[in-house]
């Protein structure tokens, strides 16, 4: 059995395991749990398309995970559309949104890309709360009938659909031009990489996951207000998720929302007096010791290993195209 | 490839471990030390029937933003909780007639970092692992708004104070009960109370009403204009307005040209002191100010001095009543926060009150037999006075008017229990 096998055989292992979670795990905590982490997950490898893989910056994620729950909350809860179509507008929406404001803000480039991103976002924040400043309940019908277990699938279906959308993207003409501009524009510009439609397509199945999580999120909250989902704690989470993990890679944004999310939770239920600091300590720890993200630990370890082999293959630095491709080398 | 498959393995370890490990309970209870200061109502006798056994405790769980930014409202809620606790714990527990003893209370207490989500995840331990019966709630409207549903899930009834937004509880949520203050009374009170306490010929009846565009400003507003009317008062001047908004000039000016003599807000602290600020300014002092909200503590005078003089709120509760029990609170606060009870602590403290009694009363641990004990709640005697709830889980409850008095807020309604008559009408800023 070769590794491709033992790789594919072990990811439809973790599939179908995680489809059987809701039937074999009768805990609504647990199962909550589960759902805000594929949300989280779903936030980190959208936000990983243009932060990580195409390397822009962007501030404003949560301006697409709250375009899309709007979208989807509103045609689903008042005007009683069937769930579907509510998600697939609430992830366009934001694809249309990324396109206009993305080509203006292209021209610009590093932190000054990254301070028109949260500007714009935060714009729509506040103008959302403006237009829409009352609470969003679930109908009294969905709100009799609520259950976590459809929204587990949803929840777990999409996150399914946006790392096969990653996968897909590191893996195509597609992906090597969002590297290599990622690296050096100018010299990918000048290999025939049109660098504008590869950003404006990295930005836009940015848009499309990131809406589709907060679709997601609209069927999963019960009460909430339509602005809080443009708050910018969805972008900071969302990054810093990615950080964690690692940037530019499949697994990475994977593993550090399944670490943000988690760890954060056990450290508020069993400290809870002090669980904010030590999750920060934590943190610190990780970029100071794991400046690649946690996809790092596993090269440590084989680097501690084998000690020759260290001499024969580079350390992998996360953000280069060498991690990308390696992960994506399947 | 390799790389792909191990962190594949981390992933499912990791997931099984969160699968596997439940949260440790923290209970903050402290052990019984005082006698209670407002006993629940009369315990039921003992039965002859033999009792199955008794739980070590009753479990009940809140979810708090302790930190963030409803931080501040969240440790005076949590203060309310386990000073009620100590003192039933100190009284052996809560009679349950089903065990045929008394049971002492645990109460686990989380932290939502004042972040909705994180607050339903943790009702929802809460509910997985210790088993609660009841839950108490944090603070603040849009908290609530995210855990009642998960409430009314579970089938877990639940007390919860520090919000006056009505819609929640136009949601038919059965589980939900707050002894608070909520918008209909307030915006009916504001005008009864300016009827019973000034004479006609003096009362300020053309008024303007600054509307915030947020949920509960929305709220307010527009059942402050539906009952100005019934109460024989004109509104001359409807402004809205977006929280942090810098310049409220406009606003002001048709105010003073529309001949308003009272204004009506729910502001923000910031927003409420940059009003009263550039109403000085512009040289407008309404006869009558209520604005609920941005008073609400002592940073109000700090910043506005004598200007902030004269300013009303409804707080939901003052240290200041005088209802039986307030005073042995006060003294338990102030030996453990060094000051007298905060405006949460009352109505919080109540709420653990109402649970407990209605546990009693209930006479099980059944969650539905405490939800229907809890819905015919009539306890005569809590620090906030007498506690009924209608049927939309919305408490019948006294909803004093204080007001900044020489740098103190005084309670000026209702008389029985005023600190100090209502100062009206107000001078100009400029005479102060």
């Amino acid at each position: 059995m070769n590794r491709k096998t033992i790789t594919l055989t072990l990811a439809v292992l973790v599939v179908l395991g995680l489809g059987l979670v809701p039937q074999i795990i009768k805990k609504d905590n647990i199962i909550n749990l589960a759902i805000l982490v594929f949300i989280y997950v779903m936030m980190a490898v959208s936000w990983n398309f243009i932060g990580g893989i195409a390397g822009q910056t962007n501030l404003g994620h949560a301006a697409f995970f709250g375009l899309g729950f709007l979208i989807a909350r509103m045609l689903w809860t008042e005007h009683r559309w069937p769930l579907f179509p509510c998600l697939l507008l609430g992830a366009l929406v934001p694809v249309g949104f990324a396109m206009l404001i993305g080509i203006p803000a292209f021209k610009l480039k590093g932190a000054y890309f990254a301070i028109g991103t949260l500007a714009m976002a935060q714009i729509l924040f506040i103008t959302v709360r403006n237009l829409f400043p009352m609470m969003s309940f679930l109908p009294g019908d969905e709100l009799a009938a609520y259950s976590l277990r459809p929204r587990y699938y949803l929840a777990f279906g999409s996150t399914l659909l946006t790392i096969a959308a990653a996968i897909w993207i590191s893996r195509s003409r597609w992906g090597l031009g969002m590297r290599a501009l990622r690296e050096e524009a100018t010299a990918a510009e000048s290999l025939g990489v049109n660098v504008l439609g590869h950003k404006l397509m990295a930005f836009g199945l940015s848009a499309f996951f990131g809406g589709l999580a907060g679709g997601v999120f609209a069927y999963y909250a019960a009460g909430y207000y339509y602005f809080f989902p443009f708050a910018p704690t969805w972008t900071f989470d969302a990054v810093m998720a990615t950080y964690i993990g690692g940037m530019g890679t499949i697994i990475g944004p994977i593993l550090g929302a399944v670490f943000y999310v988690v760890v954060k939770e056990i450290l508020a239920l069993r400290l809870v007096e002090v669980h904010l600091i030590v999750f920060g300590v934590l943190f610190i720890l990780i970029v100071l010791f794991l400046p690649g993200g946690l996809v790092q630990v596993w090269d440590k370890i084989r680097h501690l290993q084998a000690p020759s082999s260290r001499q024969q293959a580079p350390e992998p630095v996360p953000c280069s195209p060498d991690a990308v491709l390696h992960s994506g080398e399947n | 490839m390799k790389r792909l498959s191990v962190v594949i393995a981390i992933a499912l370890i990791m997931g099984l471990m969160v699968a596997s490990c439940g949260p440790t309970p923290t209970p903050t209870t402290a052990p019984p030390t005082q006698p209670p200061v407002q006993p629940t109502q009369t315990p039921v006798q003992p039965t002859q029937t033999p009792a199955k056994p008794a739980p070590e405790a009753i479990e009940i769980g809140a979810s708090i933003p302790l930190t963030g930014k409803y931080g501040s409202l969240g440790v005076q809620v949590k203060a309310g909780y386990e000073l009620a606790v100590q003192d039933i714990n100190a009284a052996g527990g809560v009679y349950v007639k089903e065990f045929d003893q008394r049971i002492p209370i645990r109460l686990t207490i989380y932290d939502d970092e004042s972040d909705p989500t994180k607050a339903v995840s943790k009702l929802e331990a809460l509910y997985a692992e210790q088993n609660v019966v009841a839950y108490l709630g944090g603070a603040a409207s849009d908290m609530h708004a995210a855990t009642v549903p998960i409430a009314e899930k579970n089938k877990v009834p639940y007390c919860g104070v520090a919000f006056a937004l009505w819609k929640i509880h136009q949601q038919g949520f059965r589980y939900l009960f707050s002894p608070f203050p909520k918008s209909p009374q307030q915006a009916e009170d504001t005008f009864k109370i300016l009827n019973a306490a000034i004479p006609e010929g003096q009362r300020p009846t053309k008024v303007a009403i600054f509307q915030e565009t947020t949920d509960w400003g929305v709220e307010l507003g527009g059942l402050w204009k539906e009952n100005a009317q019934k109460y024989g008062y004109e509104i001359v001047a409807y402004e809205t307005y977006t929280p942090r908004a810098e310049s409220f000039s406009d606003m002001i000016l048709r105010a003073k040209n529309a001949g308003a003599e009272a204004l009506l807000a729910v502001p923000n602290q910031p927003d409420g002191i940059a009003m009263v600020k550039q109403m000085s300014e512009l040289g407008w002092t309404p006869k009558f100010m209520l604005l609920i909200r941005a008073p609400e503590n002592p940073a109000w005078y700090e910043a506005l001095g004598p200007l902030g003089d004269y300013v009303t709120i409804f707080p939901g509760w003052s240290y200041k009543v005088k209802w039986p029990g307030v005073e042995e609170l006060n003294q338990k606060h102030q030996a453990a926060y060094g000051r007298p009870a905060d405006v949460l602590v009352g109505p919080a403290y109540t709420c653990a009150l109402v649970v407990a009694n209605a546990i009693e009363r209930a006479g099980t641990l059944d969650r539905e037999a405490i939800r229907d004990a809890m819905a015919a709640t009539n306890l005569k005697e809590t620090p906030i006075g007498p506690v009924q709830f209608r049927e939309d889980g919305t408490g019948i409850v006294l909803n004093p008017m204080v007001q900044w008095q020489k740098g103190q807020i005084e309670v000026v309604w209702p008389p029985e229990h005023a600190s100090a008559p209502l100062a009206y009408p107000a001078p100009p800023f400029d005479q102060r």
